[in-house]
């Protein structure tokens, strides 16, 4: 029982950090109706940043987020101004082409800059520390990881609810034409949608490098996982996107302890992920929608 | 018999088009005794798989206009089915493979069934998710090898029964004919009710519903004959490398690279996938060769490769192929 409460808060903690992966995907997909397959590599290249402000500089990689969230907004706006932009007057299969060709194209760009090499922060304010309450122990990173997601998640959930740039943000995910007869600018408003989406997944990769390998090739497994809250949560909603990620985080981590609990080989930790990419399948087949969805 | 003449007329091509299908025949015929080394021979052969590849692909993804990113998964049924049934029964090659082609078609049969209720993005991310699943399976599984694979059992050469040659030349003309075989195919089902079926779904599937086309069971069979195809090319490539893990029949670069071939040579045409292959198989290997070499240079190979999408993709999504067209359009 205390291992499967004990999964279930790890799970949550992780859930948040995924949610604020899954938003970026979502306000891009909800505004634009576009799948941003780079979105992993925009979060490899957050971690990648962080760790290296903190390794050269001698930062803490807490600090660290700073940059980590200038990046990513960085190399939205690139995408959006220097890619993107083209990419929107071909049709939709070269559109799912072009962001996957970004992907490749940043992947192996880390790859030539940074080499295959696994790393991983070892100093750190918070890194290695750790404490318990009652029966259950928790790392000082993943409590950190998780609640500064929850506040990014909040933070960005409010500009899109109480500030007027937001509320047309949400015009345009609603209807472009309408919106734009009312005389929000679509293009601005995609650069911003793309800005948000680098942000915060930058924030996120700067949160993950506290506790996680950074790789080239990282960012596949997090694109899969957001993809697959995106659907649970419902294409382009943002209180789904938060539901779905706390959800999948859960049952990511409570799926290998039932499988210890029940004993069977079939339900160990090589399929936690499995397990992901399977709810995505079944979630999209059967209820398109996603559980809080209004996009069809 | 109307079928197959059907599938030999190429006389809807214009002249320029045959003539270079002609000396490009020649060519691929006389290959093996232009004295070239081995690996360029190897070369050869990957370009001839990933066109057969690419070919099926193009069913499904060009003339359907479906983005199916998932094709590895059928790769991996052919080849696992060849090897294992190597392995364990002792059982030749030209059974095996057909019962991988059979296990492909149907199990892209089941997975079509719910597959094709999604659209767009949907359906793309749902391809490379079952992909996934499959992968994740054979990499865990321990009876077929997990993630060290299978090797297959070397059998006395030349052995025809089980397709095992010491000399590429054999594979090199084994691989010509299937990939002739596909061709006419292809060239068949360009112009059967399904090819033009599918064209009209890819244009306007509400169309095409008003029309009475059932538009599910028609991406769900130009989908399993897509996969058939692939299968065929896993089965080559099991008794062709003697090896094979998870990684490198099922991962998903393999999925991206037979679609990315058919992409940028041309969706929906006949000549895309070939082109396609015929650039990126020689660009891809003597890249990678090249830059192997140099220590410093990792991933550039791969670079290039993922900026040419991105220039194709944002320039001109119809590939190759279409930029061809558009020459000839404005020379006209």
């Amino acid at each position: 029982m205390e291992t499967l409460i004990d999964a279930l808060l790890q799970g949550i903690l992780m859930g948040l950090l995924f949610a604020l992966v899954a938003l970026g995907l979502n306000v891009i997909f909800g505004v634009m109706d576009i799948v941003n397959f780079a979105h992993g590599e925009f979060l490899m290249l957050g971690m990648y940043t962080a760790f290296f402000t903190s390794l050269l500089m001698g930062v803490d990689p807490l600090f660290a987020l700073p940059a980590s969230a200038l990046m990513g907004v960085l190399l939205g706006l690139a995408s959006y101004y220097w890619f993107i932009k083209y990419l929107l007057r071909g049709p939709a299969i070269a559109q799912l082409f072009g962001t996957f060709g970004l992907m490749l194209f940043l992947r192996y760009l880390a790859q030539f800059l940074f080499g295959i090499d696994y790393r991983i922060l070892q100093k750190g304010i918070l890194i290695g520390k750790s404490f318990s309450v009652g029966p259950f122990i928790f790392d000082a990173t993943k409590i950190a990881a998780g609640a500064l997601s929850l506040v990014a998640f909040a933070a960005v959930y409010s500009f899109l609810n109480k500030t007027k740039t937001g509320k047309a943000l949400q015009a345009t995910a609603l209807n472009k034409e309408a919106a734009s007869y009312m005389g929000i600018k679509t293009d601005k408003m995609n650069a911003i949608a793309w800005a948000i989406g680098g942000g915060t997944v930058g924030v996120a990769g700067g949160l993950l490098i506290n506790f996680y390998y950074v790789y080239p090739t990282v960012g596949l497994l997090f694109v899969m996982i957001a993809f697959a809250c995106v659907a649970l949560g419902g294409f382009g909603s943002i209180k789904g996107v938060f539901f779905a990620g706390l959800l999948v985080g859960i049952l990511e981590m409570m799926f290998p302890v039932f499988g210890q609990l029940v004993g069977s080989d079939f339900l160990g930790p090589h399929f936690k992920f499995t397990v992901v990419y399977l709810a995505y399948f079944i979630i999209v087949v059967f209820r398109p929608q996603g559980l809080f969805g209004w996009k069809k | 018999m109307e079928k197959v003449k059907d599938a030999l007329d190429f006389t809807d091509f214009s002249g320029v088009e045959r003539f270079v299908l002609v000396v490009f025949s020649i060519f691929l015929l006389a290959f093996p005794w232009l004295g070239a080394g081995s690996f360029v021979k190897a070369v050869m052969i990957q370009f001839l798989l990933f066109s057969l590849f690419g070919m099926g692909w193009n069913t499904i993804g060009g003339y359907g206009g479906q983005v199916e990113l998932g094709k590895a998964q059928y790769v991996g049924i052919g080849a696992y089915t060849v090897s294992v049934s190597m392995v364990w029964w002792n059982i030749p090659f030209w059974i095996s493979m057909p019962i991988g082609v059979l296990i492909a078609l149907g199990y892209s049969f089941m997975i079509g069934y719910p597959l094709f209720r999604l659209k767009g993005h949907y359906f793309a991310i749902a391809t490379i998710c079952t992909s996934l699943v499959l992968q994740d399976i054979f990499t865990n599984w321990k009876l077929v090898g997990a993630a060290k694979g299978i090797e297959l059992p070397i059998h006395e050469h030349p052995d025809f029964l089980y397709m095992q040659f010491k000399s590429d030349t054999y594979y090199y003309y084994f691989i010509m004919v299937l990939f002739y075989i596909a061709l006419f195919y292809m060239n068949w089902f360009r112009k059967s009710k399904l090819g033009y079926q599918l064209r009209m779904i890819k244009d306007d599937e509400e169309a095409a519903e008003s029309l009475g086309i059932d538009i599910r069971w028609c991406k769900i069979k130009a989908y399993s004959i897509a996969s058939a195809f692939v299968a065929v090319g896993g089965g080559f490539m099991a008794v062709y490398n003697l090896y094979i893990d998870p990684v490198s029949v099922m991962d998903l670069d393999l999925s991206i690279k037979i679609a990315l071939m058919a992409m940028l040579g041309g969706a929906a045409s006949l000549w895309g996938p070939i082109i396609g292959a015929a650039f990126l198989v020689p660009l891809d290997r003597f890249l990678g060769s090249w830059l192997g070499g140099h220590k410093g240079l990792i991933g550039v190979d791969f670079m290039i490769y993922a900026a040419l999408i991105m220039v194709v993709s944002a320039y001109q999504p119809r590939g190759i192929w279409g930029i061809v067209e558009q020459l000839r359009g404005k020379g006209k």
